[in-house]
């Protein structure tokens, strides 16, 4: 992580020069607090194994979230920006960078449009997290696929897409092919294994933690970069798909001095959102992949993973109010490696939230939900495999746009 | 008039009226457009404008705009910007220019670039009239990014009369392509 702490102390020399410019620097914000009422297993985020961020012994009052997503055009194509962010969890790092990278966009000179992003980003993948720094728009808390992809998962080296605008030849959409190369995402996967899928608002930050024991999520172990690609097809401003293949490329006999090994994790990502109307929005996002842990070869000193993960949603937008509605099914199932208890997690969830904007900084949120699953490993904890865990939160958030 | 397959009337229909035998020169002095910007959006969506008019782009929205165009008709490129603070384009061949931003994809605009010296935007309702034509016969041409018919079945000739009228009802027998009503997209989205 040498050059990025490099490349930190340079944007913020440069950061500084360049606060004089017009109109070239800008800030968006955003502080969000919350009213809990939680039932169930204790969170694994408290070191417990449920699927939920806040559980019975940590609800009521709850700091939700601040953060703030500075952004510096350095030129007209390229853009320096970065999300900072404040979860109040006791994470190792009370304040920490999620995403920090520069944005090229050339102008384009045909109908191919490239733009490139080369830093610690988001992948593009969610098609519920429109909002800067992975915010979910149409809940407070996204999907299990995506809270597992916003945990998980960062690009952590370079990224370049070109763009066919059909504009231009009197089609309305635009198709997209990406591909991206990255390091330092070989822990991808342990999260998952051990605790099975969740639904949280609390994605990890590049030099933080999540859980107790504290578990890292970006750092480099076997020296060999992964890899995706992707495409998105955008048809008449109503339908969006997008498609995504992952692979990290884990060498499985790689391993830390300290004993931590590289874990492989493959995933197909598939999605669709329709806008039929100024009203009505409808997502539905499929996740099929595999992780494998340890020996480099099938066996019992392998730990070998499937799983796969889907969501339907439906959201109503009229005048500030937006209504959604959305259910979700995840399943783990251990293919190999001996343990006395399958890490298999199986469950499905149900989400309801009703958001209302008020004026330009105020947003109030309020979401409830339900999730039902099974995961033997629970026993060890002394709770039962099955759980039921609910979560009622309301959520007053301030949001800002600064510009200079 | 402009009316679509279901009989509704179509707005935003750029209509043009060439006389026959004339040549493509438009008059030479034409007044000067507006193509503004607002709500991540260009406005008018379609603009129809005479060989050779400066047009304006001043943004009125809140956040800034790098309006560029790749269409052979005008190749331009306006760096960020706020307000007025670059000069009108000069558009000085007929065709047309399509618009994006390259910071929001989603925008999209149109200039129709016209050598033909009556023409205009249908309104809602999808009437529209010239006025100051000449007797004589003229080729109407409509378009729209909106119309799916074949270009060809988009042009006839109309005779205007010595009282100077001459009224023309086109019907168009594909379905529009759908855009949905504009979507009203928070700041903080990312796209």
């Amino acid at each position: 992580m040498r050059w990025m702490n490099r490349t930190l102390l340079w944007s913020a020399v440069l950061w500084a020069s360049a606060a004089g410019a017009q109109d070239r620097v800008s800030m968006n914000g955003s502080v969000d607090l919350r009213l809990v009422h939680a039932t169930g297993d204790p969170s694994y985020l408290n070191g417990g194994l449920g699927a939920l961020r806040f559980d019975p012994e940590h609800d009521g009052v709850r700091f939700g979230r601040a953060f703030l997503a500075p952004k510096w055009r350095l030129t007209d194509v390229v853009t320096v920006r970065a999300v900072i962010d404040a979860y109040g969890d006791h994470d190792r790092n009370p304040v920490d960078l999620s995403e920090f990278y520069l944005d090229v966009r050339p102008f384009p000179t045909s109908s191919i449009r490239w733009h490139a992003r080369i830093g610690a980003f988001f992948m593009p993948v969610s098609l519920e997290n429109r909002g800067i720094g992975w915010t979910d728009v149409y809940s407070i808390t996204p999907s299990a696929v995506n809270t597992w992809l916003g945990e998980e998962f960062r690009t952590i080296g370079a990224e370049v897409e070109a763009r066919w605008l059909g504009a231009s030849s009197g089609y309305l959409g635009d198709v997209a092919l990406v591909a991206a190369a990255y390091g330092w995402n070989d822990p991808a996967g342990a999260l998952i294994a051990q605790r099975g899928f969740a639904l949280t608002d609390r994605p990890s930050t590049l030099f933080g933690s999540l859980g107790k024991p504290p578990t890292r999520f970006y750092y480099e172990i076997d020296r060999k970069p992964g890899y995706y690609y992707g495409l998105s097809w955008r048809h008449h401003d109503r339908l969006e798909i997008r498609a995504l293949r992952y692979d990290n490329h884990g060498d499985l006999g790689a391993a830390t001095e300290a004993g931590g090994n590289a874990w492989r994790t493959r995933f197909s990502s598939l999605g669709a959102r329709l806008e039929p109307s100024a009203y009505w929005t409808f997502i539905a996002q499929y996740l099929d992949g595999d992780t494998t842990e340890a020996a480099d070869s099938p066996g019992e000193d392998q730990f070998h993973l499937g799983f796969h993960a889907a969501f339907a949603l439906a959201s109503l937008n009229w005048a500030r109010e937006r209504l959604t509605a959305r259910y979700d099914d995840f399943h783990t199932h251990q293919l190999s490696g001996i343990y006395d208890l399958p890490n298999d997690d199986s469950g499905h969830s149900w989400t309801f939230a009703w958001l209302h904007e008020c004026g330009d900084h105020w947003q109030f949120v309020a979401e409830w939900l339900r999730v039902a699953s099974r995961f033997p490993p629970r026993l060890e904890l002394g709770e039962p495999a099955q759980q039921v865990e609910t979560q009622f939160q309301l959520a007053a958030r301030y949001r800002f746009e600064l510009a200079w | 008039m402009v009316v679509g397959r279901d009989g509704r009337g179509v707005d935003e229909v750029v209509v043009t009226a060439m006389p026959e035998g004339a040549g493509t020169e438009s008059s030479p002095i034409p007044r000067p457009a507006i193509m503004d910007q607002k709500n991540l959006a260009f406005l008018p969506r379609v603009l129809v404008v005479a060989t050779g008019t400066r047009v304006e782009f001043p943004n009125n929205d809140s956040v800034s705009h790098q309006v560029y165009s790749f269409s052979a008709a005008k190749r331009f490129q306006l760096p960020l910007y706020k307000g007025e603070v670059h000069p009108p384009v000069v558009f000085d061949r007929p065709g047309l220019v399509v618009l994006g931003c390259n910071i929001h994809d989603a925008m999209v605009g149109y200039i129709y670039v016209t050598g033909s010296p009556y023409f205009g935007t249908t309104a809602a309702g999808g009437d529209l009239q010239l006025k100051g034509l000449p007797a004589g016969d003229y080729r109407v041409t409509i378009w729209s990014p909106f119309i799916a018919d074949a270009p060809t079945s988009l042009s006839r000739t109309v005779h205007v009369d010595g009282h100077g009228s001459a009224s023309m009802r086109m019907q168009l027998s594909l379905a529009l392509r759908a855009l949905p009503e504009p979507k009203p997209r928070r700041r903080d989205w990312e796209y």
